[in-house]
């Protein structure tokens, strides 16, 4: 069977088998251990992240996820200091190998951050086509592309009079919408989101709980939060990571977001989702 | 289906793996067409430069230079295709304004320190030029009265503008009254002041008119002119960098407005009001045209900074250096090499004094 046969099969199995889990791997993380210069912060992370599915990383503050999710588009070695150690497998390729272009990576692994971070002096549809610019990728019919990619982050009706206005007049959480269909204009197939909705309102977090959902039947999401009813409602999979005071962290345990919340193994997973501690 | 729990991985030498920097490895053609990129157009430039009579100079620009962006350009293409050309293009530009303005810097120094050598002994810096006549010897005479004379100017000079500077900026940006823009109209137009001006200025209100002599003070008065308005300005656009959350914190824990400022916005910008005050000193400590109407000169070692004239290392250099005689050129050289060692240790001190015990804000 060839892969394209087996991700078809791997395709129709998850639409019949929701939640979608077992299709094919397109992100993997083998035994990555991470360092900021001698602290080891994160050892021996193994996650797999299925095409088309959304994962939630969850656990307390200061864990590792947001440090974890930086090294899965390589962002993590602009901090000096940074280390690193395993391999990241993006189909099939370590991306950190040595005849691979970050930046190529970061075309095809795009990001949102917590803080919405749109181009201040840029208007609603610069931003969007922002990306073609500086990754100097060409696509034709930028007015399509613009109407599709807002209208996919959820935010084509309330910007599209006003595509010419600056950015910066927009809420936060049209913002944060806005810097979602910028990072899709450049087409990536995985989009790694750290906290998208730590600075929002319910509305806007619900907005873009739906944005996510709609997405996920095209890219392959992976979010960090802090809101375990935001794991619930958006993700497929779900990894609780967890440092012990001094110790590097790690994930303690992973699984259908169902299991997870719904029946846990670990003591801690069990007191975590359930609001004891974090 | 149940969850995946820890495990820890069969082989321990994965949990003992040691840190790593995937990133620093580049693959061997790149290290290649980097080597081929550095090493192709010296070699070129360094033939024509011993093999061919054209100068140096010419070689460097019209040879060496375009061909070092070819290069680069090449070896950017075949290792990361077009879109590596132009990031090549920034790279060689980037390096060679910044070789080209450190050899301006070294050739200036090395100049300085190589001429002012002759002159620079233990004398030197301590001894003044009483019965010293641009013929005497290097054995005799220094230029200890004309440090004392510049550091007594330039302490006037801070003691005044970097507290009305530091004033200023506080209004500009904490206050931030109704006169904001005519003072910093006014702050703008006082830094296109010629110091010729600023010391005609004092001249003419302070010593003309009998309020006091040409002195230290005088000549501090006419540095602070120059002063005030790089210590307002660089201090202004530092406090701007103070994030509004800081001062709306110490508000909300029922702080007056200068409270706020004197405990939680100025010791945010600590460092920067630091370089605020020494790029103001910078700006003054070498110019000659105020001392020179203000302070006037003296051969003598004056300590009082209410007293008589007062002689200073940029007025000292001034009479010395149009003088046809080698020795007094000599002294001259050694006096700007003592002002720049000078502006170096006052640096340093500061940077030290800079270094927060308590958090590194910037």
């Amino acid at each position: 069977m060839s892969t394209a046969e087996f991700e078809e099969v791997a395709m129709m199995e998850s639409d019949l088998l929701a939640p979608r889990a077992i299709a094919v791997s397109e992100l993997r993380a083998e035994n990555v251990s991470v360092w900021f210069g001698k602290r080891k912060v994160l050892e021996n992370v193994n996650i797999d992240f299925p095409k088309n599915t959304v994962t939630a990383l969850i656990g307390p503050s200061g864990c590792g996820k947001s440090t974890f999710i930086r090294t899965l588009n390589r962002l993590h070695e602009l901090i000096p200091g940074a280390a690193l150690a395993g391999s990241v497998l993006y189909e099939g390729k370590d991306i950190y190998s040595s005849d691979i272009d970050p930046v190529h990576i970061r075309l095809q692994i795009g990001m949102v951050f917590q803080k919405p971070n749109p181009f201040p002096s840029m208007t609603i549809r610069g931003n969007v086509l922002s990306g073609l610019k500086l990754s100097g990728m060409k696509r034709d019919n930028h007015d399509d592309i613009v109407e599709q990619t807002l209208t996919a982050a959820g935010l084509w009706n309330e910007v599209k009079d006003r595509l010419n206005h600056a950015a910066g007049d927009l809420s936060g959480g049209q913002q944060q919408r806005l810097v979602i269909a910028r990072a899709l204009a450049v087409q990536p197939s995985v989009l790694l989101m750290d906290e998208p909705c730590s600075a929002l309102d319910p509305a806007s977090t619900l907005k873009i709980e739906e944005t996510i959902r709609q997405l996920s039947k095209e890219v392959t999401i992976v979010i960090v939060t802090h809101n375990m009813q935001q794991a619930v409602r958006v993700a497929d999979n779900t990894a609780f990571f967890l440092a012990q005071e001094g110790e590097p962290g790690h994930i303690v345990e992973q699984g259908l977001t169902t299991d997870i919340f719904g029946q846990p193994q670990d003591q801690r997973t069990l007191d975590y989702v359930n609001g004891r501690f974090g | 289906m149940s969850t995946i729990l820890y495990q820890p991985p069969a082989d321990p030498a994965l949990l003992s793996q040691p840190p790593q920097r995937p990133w620093r490895h580049k693959p061997r053609s790149f290290t290649t067409a980097v080597a081929l990129a550095v090493i192709v157009p010296a070699v070129i430039t360094a033939a024509l430069f011993f093999l061919s009579p054209i100068p140096g100079a010419i070689v460097l620009v019209v040879v060496y230079f375009p061909l070092q962006l070819l290069a680069s350009g090449i070896a950017a293409w075949a290792t990361r295709g077009v879109r590596g050309i132009a990031d090549s293009v920034i790279i060689v530009n980037a390096i060679g304004a910044t070789v080209f303005s450190f050899v301006v810097l070294a050739s200036l120094i090395g100049s300085l320190i190589v001429r002012g050598l002759r002159a620079l002994s233990a004398h030197f810096v301590y001894q003044n030029s009483v019965y010293i006549s641009p013929s005497t010897p290097l054995d005799y005479g220094g230029i200890g009265h004309a440090l004392i004379g510049t550091i007594l100017v330039v302490a006037v000079a801070t003691a005044v503008a970097v507290p009305i500077g530091i004033a200023t900026a506080i209004y500009i940006t904490e206050v931030r009254g109704r006169a904001v823009p005519y003072v910093r109209f006014f702050v703008q137009a006082m830094s296109g002041v010629p110091s010729v001006v600023a010391g005609l200025f004092i001249l003419t209100i302070a010593v003309s008119t009998g309020w006091f002599s040409q002195n230290a003070f005088a000549g501090g008065l006419a540095y602070a002119i120059l002063m005030l308005p790089t210590v307002a300005r660089t201090a202004e656009e530092v406090l701007k960098l103070i994030p509004d959350e800081l001062r709306t914190g110490a508000l909300a824990l029922g702080s007056t407005r200068a409270r706020t400022v004197m405990r939680v916005v100025l010791p945010a910008a600590k460092t920067g009001i630091i370089t605020a005050i020494l790029l103001g000193i910078a700006r003054v400590i070498g110019e000659t045209a105020p001392l020179l109407l203000a302070a006037g000169n003296n051969d003598g070692t004056v300590l009082n900074p209410f007293g008589q004239a007062i002689a200073s290392i940029p007025v000292y250099i001034f009479n010395n250096v149009a003088v046809p005689y080698p020795d007094a050129v000599a002294r001259a050289w050694g006096a700007a090499l003592v002002l720049m060692i000078l502006i170096a240790v006052l640096f340093t001190v500061a940077r030290f004094l800079g270094r927060g015990r308590v958090g590194r804000a910037k």
